[in-house]
């Protein structure tokens, strides 16, 4: 499994939130066109927060290991209720 | 069907131990933190008893993560290094540090599950579980720092402090 991140670039801002967010310094910006690009994809956790926190959702990941959440059981959520 | 009702049983108990801890945090604030820190430290010396005793960290974290996957805990991690490191052990002043990549964690899932927050009491709990863990196998303190909380995985430093 090898991961790849695709910044799509007319969706792109240069808001630097992803470059901010990212724990392994994954993005830098590229000062002529004010983008943000992919300069270390190597170095990624798939943590997903730069997808997540992208305004114009241009950040997108493939091959990585998507979480398996939790589902919501509905009876299960229905004694829990008390406490929630 | 073993694997499903499991699945389903730790989910049932996660979801349980997220409200409590959420409750707990909101209840008494920062101790929520030391209890369930020193739960997990209990956790970690209870599970790890009886594993051979090493120096080597990478051998002592191939332990610990065999400690969970025989107990069937979803709290697995794996040692990472970005591609500046020359190394996944490095030494600094304040001891052996190895970053870790946590991905299926069930208390981040946990968490999700209902909207509490991450970082909080429960998150805690796996700091308590490597020291309690580290200080059975190698016999030395450990700090567990949660350097990033992510959505699909968390950025964890362990320092393994040096023998006094
Ligand atoms: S967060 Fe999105 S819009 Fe902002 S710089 Fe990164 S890719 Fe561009
Ligand atoms: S998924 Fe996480 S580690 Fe990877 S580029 Fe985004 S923020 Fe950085």
């Amino acid at each position: 499994m090898s991961l790849e991140i695709n910044v799509h670039e007319q969706s792109c801002r240069g808001c630097e939130l992803c470059i901010d967010i990212c724990p392994t310094k994954v993005f830098e910006l590229d000062e002529d066109k004010r983008l943000c690009v992919v300069k270390h994809a190597e170095d990624c956790i798939a943590c997903l927060s730069c997808a997540y926190i992208c305004p114009s959702n241009a950040i997108s990941h493939t091959d990585y290991h998507a979480v398996k959440n939790f589902y919501r059981d509905a009876e299960f959520c229905q004694r829990m209720g008390k406490f929630l | 069907m073993e694997t499903t009702n499991q699945r389903r049983a730790l989910q049932d108990a996660m979801v349980f131990l997220g409200a409590i801890a959420s409750g707990t945090e909101q209840a008494i604030g920062e101790s929520a933190n030391n209890i369930s820190y020193l739960a997990g430290v209990n956790l970690g010396k209870k599970l790890s008893d009886g594993v051979a005793r090493t120096d080597d960290i990478q051998q002592a974290l191939d332990s610990t993560r065999e400690v969970l996957e025989k107990n069937d805990y979803l709290w697995l991690f794996e040692p990472f290094k970005t591609h500046d490191q020359e190394s996944v052990v490095q030494e600094s002043e304040e001891g052996t540090q190895v970053m870790l990549v946590f991905r299926d964690c069930m208390i981040r899932q946990s968490l999700f599950r209902f909207g509490h927050i991450q970082k909080g009491s429960l998150c805690n709990m796996m700091y308590g579980f490597f020291a309690g863990a580290l200080q059975n196998i190698m016999g030395r303190e450990s700090s567990l720092e949660i350097v990033h909380a992510g959505e699909n995985a968390c950025y964890k430093k362990l320092t393994v402090r040096r023998a006094p």
